[in-house]
C-alpha cells in the first residue's frame, strides 16, 4: 500500500514561507507529477516528505498514519536525488544492497532481491563495476535500483532525468514507466519539464510560486488550465480579452461561438494555443477577421512558428506548414472550439 | 621534448631530496673522517654499533616514545579536526573569521612563544614533564594544520550523499560511520600523516614541556649532537628520518589535490 496525503503543508527557511498550505492526495500505485520551474518549492516539499526537512505546519500521512517527528530512516518514503549521488567506495551491487543492509536483511535474502532489481532496472552483468566505470545513465539507474530495491510505500524521485541527454532521457522515462506499471510502486515525480510530466504521469500538480495551481491528468492541465499563468505555464500564447454575450465571445476582431458561459456580459481573457490557430496565405477578397504580416519565422523540424503581427496585437502560430517566410500577409482563423476563457484576475 | 623535461624535474626532485642524505650516510658509515679531506679516511660500522648496543636501550626507547606521542597526537588531531574542519568547511556560522584566525595562531606565533606560555600553565595543571604534556603541546602544532586539510575536504564534500544514506534507512550514526568517514578517508590519511610528522619532528616544545624527562628521538638526537660524536648523531638521524619516510611512502597514494578535494 502506498497512499501518501499532505494536509495544509507550510514549509519555511528562517521567517519566509517556500510552501505555503499545499494540499496533496497520492493514491495507492498513481504516480503524480510535481510540476514547476526551478526554485518553485518541488524538491524541498519532497525532502520534507522524506523527513530531510521539517516542515513548519500541515501534516503528512502515509497509508493514514502521520508521520510528522518520524526520522528519515524510519519513514516507508525514498527519495531518489537529481544527481546519482553513488558512494564511491563500492560497487554496484553494494550501492544498491546499502539500504538491505541498513534494514539488516538476510544477506541471502538481499542478493536475490538485489538480483531482481538489477534485471529490472536492466543492469545485469554491471554488479561488480565500479561506480566511476559507469556512464551517466547507468549512474542515474543504480541510484533508481537502490531506491527501488527497498519498496518503499512512496517513491520520491527529484528530476532524476535533468542531468540525461535527450535520448537517455526517453529511455529512461520508459523505463520509469514500465517498473511503476510493473510494480504498481506509488511515485511522486519532481520536474521542471512539461513535456515530461505530461508523457510520465497520471496525474500533475502544478506548483507556481510555492502555491498549487491545478492538479489534474495531463489532459486536463493541458487542455483545460485552470488560470492563464497555468496556461502560460503550458506553452500557452496568444491572449486577448473581449466580453461574453449570450453564446457568443466578442473580441475588438471578430465574433466566436463559444457555448452558454457563466457571466453573462463580463470580460474575459481568452486565449487560443499556437497550434490551433489556421494560418492561410490572405486572399485578395479576404473576409477572414484576423489578417497580419509575418514577423518572424522559426523553423522548428516537425513544426514552424510564426509570429503574425496583427491589428489586434502579435499572434504566435504553431504549423506543419513550412511555406511561409517573413513579410508575408496572412490571414488567421481561430476555432471557436478552442477558445478557452477565463476570468479576469 | 616534452619527456625530456619531465626527466630533469625528476632528476631535480631526486638531487634535492637525495643530496643531503649523501653526507648523512658518509658520516653515519665513517669510521675516520678529518678535515680537509673529501672523503671519510675509512669506513666502519662503529656509529651503528653504538647506537645499537651501547645506547641501543636509549635509542630504542627514545623511538617507541616518539612513536607513542606522534600516533596519540595525530589520533586525537584527527579526531578533533573532523568535526571541525566539517563545521568550517559546511556551515555558515557568526565568527567564522576569528576562528580561523584563532587556529592560525599556533602555526604563526613562534613556537618558542607558544611552548614557554604554555610551559606555565602546564606546571600549574600538573601536566609539565608529563607524556600527557608533551602530547598537549604537539597538539597545538599538529591540530591547525589537521584542521586545515579536512576543512578544504569539506569545503568540496556533498552533504546530500549523507540525506540519501538516510533516506535509504541509515541511522544518524550510521551515516558518519558508513558514508562520511569512508568518503574523507583519503583526507583523514593527508591529516593524520601531518599531525603525525609534526609531532614527530618537534624538539623544542617536547624539551620545554617534557623538561629532559620525555625523552623523545629529537631531543635524543639533540643530545647526541651535542656530544660532538658525528657518526653516531648521523647514524640517529638516519634512524629518525625512517619513519617519515615509512609514512610519506605508504600514504602518497593518498597525497595530492584529488584526495584533499574530496569526493563530489
Amino acid at each position: 500500500m502506498g497512499n501518501l496525503s499532505l494536509h495544509n503543508l507550510t514549509v519555511g527557511y528562517g521567517r519566509r514561507n517556500i510552501i505555503q498550505g499545499f494540499q496533496l492526495d497520492v493514491r495507492d500505485g498513481e504516480l503524480v507529477s510535481l510540476l514547476g520551474p526551478s526554485g518553485a518549492g518541488k524538491t524541498t516539499i519532497l525532502k520534507v516528505v522524506a523527513g530531510l526537512l521539517p516542515p513548519t505546519g500541515g501534516d503528512i500521512l502515509i497509508d493514514g498514519r502521520s508521520v510528522i517527528g518520524l526520522a528519515p530512516e524510519q519513514r516507508d518514503a525514498v527519495m531518489v536525488f537529481q544527481k546519482p549521488l553513488l558512494f564511491p567506495f563500492m560497487n554496484v551491487e553494494q550501492n544498491i544492497a546499502f539500504g538491505l543492509r541498513m534494514q539488516k536483511r538476510h544477506p541471502a535474502e538481499a542478493r536475490q532481491n538485489v538480483a531482481e532489481i538489477l534485471s529490472l532496472t536492466r543492469l545485469a552483468g554491471l554488479e561488480g563495476r565500479k561506480v566511476h566505470a559507469l556512464s551517466g545513465g547507468q549512474q542515474q539507474r543504480v541510484a533508481l535500483a537502490r531506491a527501488l530495491v527497498l519498496k518503499p510505500s512512496v517513491l520520491l524521485l527529484d528530476e532524476p532525468l535533468s542531468n540525461l541527454d535527450a535520448n537517455l532521457r526517453q529511455r529512461m522515462r520508459d523505463l520509469i514507466q514500465t517498473i511503476q506499471a510493473e510494480t504498481g510502486m506509488t511515485m511522486l515525480f519532481v520536474t521542471h519539464d512539461q513535456s515530461e510530466a505530461l508523457t510520465i504521469s497520471h496525474r500533475v500538480a502544478l506548483l507556481l510560486d510555492g502555491r498549487l495551481r491545478q492538479v489534474g491528468t495531463p489532459r486536463e492541465l493541458f487542455h483545460q488550465p485552470a488560470d492563464p499563468e497555468v496556461a502560460r505555464f503550458f506553452g500557452g500564447k496568444n491572449f486577448f480579452q473581449g466580453r461574453v454575450q449570450d453564446e457568443l465571445f466578442i473580441a475588438d476582431f471578430g465574433q466566436f461561438l463559444v457555448g452558454r458561459q457563466a457571466g453573462n456580459g463580463h470580460l474575459r481573457t481568452a486565449t487560443v494555443r499556437p497550434e490551433d490557430i489556421i494560418i492561410a496565405p490572405r486572399r485578395k477578397d479576404s473576409t477572414a477577421a484576423l489578417t497580419g504580416r509575418i514577423v518572424k519565422v522559426n523553423f522548428e523540424g516537425s513544426a514552424t512558428r510564426i509570429v503574425v503581427a496583427c491589428a489586434a496585437g502579435e499572434f504566435m502560430v504553431l504549423t506543419a506548414q513550412d511555406r511561409f517566410t517573413p513579410g508575408d500577409e496572412v490571414e488567421l482563423t481561430l476555432p471557436p472550439e478552442k477558445i478557452r476563457l477565463f476570468p479576469l484576475p | 621534448m616534452k619527456a625530456c623535461r619531465y626527466r630533469l624535474t625528476g632528476l631535480a626532485v631526486v638531487l634535492a631530496v637525495g643530496l643531503p642524505f649523501v653526507p648523512l650516510v658518509l658520516w653515519a658509515l665513517a669510521d675516520r673522517w678529518f678535515f680537509p679531506a673529501l672523503w671519510p679516511q675509512s669506513f666502519g660500522l662503529r656509529a651503528w654499533t653504538y647506537i645499537t648496543s651501547t645506547a641501543g636501550v636509549q635509542v630504542l626507547a627514545a623511538v617507541g616514545q616518539s612513536m607513542a606521542v606522534a600516533a596519540i597526537t595525530a589520533v586525537i588531531a584527527v579526531a578533533m579536526a573532523v568535526p571541525a574542519g566539517r563545521a568550517l568547511g559546511l556551515y555558515e556560522f557568526k565568527g567564522k573569521d576569528l576562528v580561523s584566525i584563532l587556529l592560525t595562531l599556533p602555526v604563526i606565533v613562534p613556537p618558542l612563544c607558544v611552548a614557554m606560555g604554555l610551559h606555565l600553565w602546564f606546571i600549574r595543571l600538573g601536566l609539565a614533564e608529563t607524556l600527557g604534556g608533551v602530547i598537549g603541546v604537539h597538539l597545538t602544532f599538529s591540530l591547525p594544520y589537521a584542521i586545515f586539510v579536512l576543512w578544504g575536504v569539506f569545503a568540496n564534500y556533498n552533504p546530500d550523499f549523507e540525506d540519501q544514506a538516510r533516506s535509504l534507512g541509515a541511522s544518524r550514526f550510521r551515516v558518519i560511520t558508513r558514508v562520511m568517514l569512508p568518503m574523507i578517508l583519503p583526507g583523514i590519511s593527508v591529516a593524520a600523516l601531518f599531525a603525525f610528522l609534526l609531532s614527530w619532528s618537534q624538539y623544542l616544545s617536547t624539551l620545554i614541556i617534557g623538561g629532559g624527562r620525555v625523552m623523545t628521538l629529537p631531543v635524543l638526537l639533540f643530545a647526541l649532537m651535542g656530544s660532538g660524536d658525528r657518526p653516531v648523531a648521523a647514524a640517529v638521524s638516519l634512524v629518525f628520518v625512517t619513519p617519515a619516510l615509512v609514512a610519506l611512502f605508504f600514504s602518497a597514494r593518498y597525497l595530492g589535490a584529488r584526495s584533499l578535494a574530496g569526493v563530489r
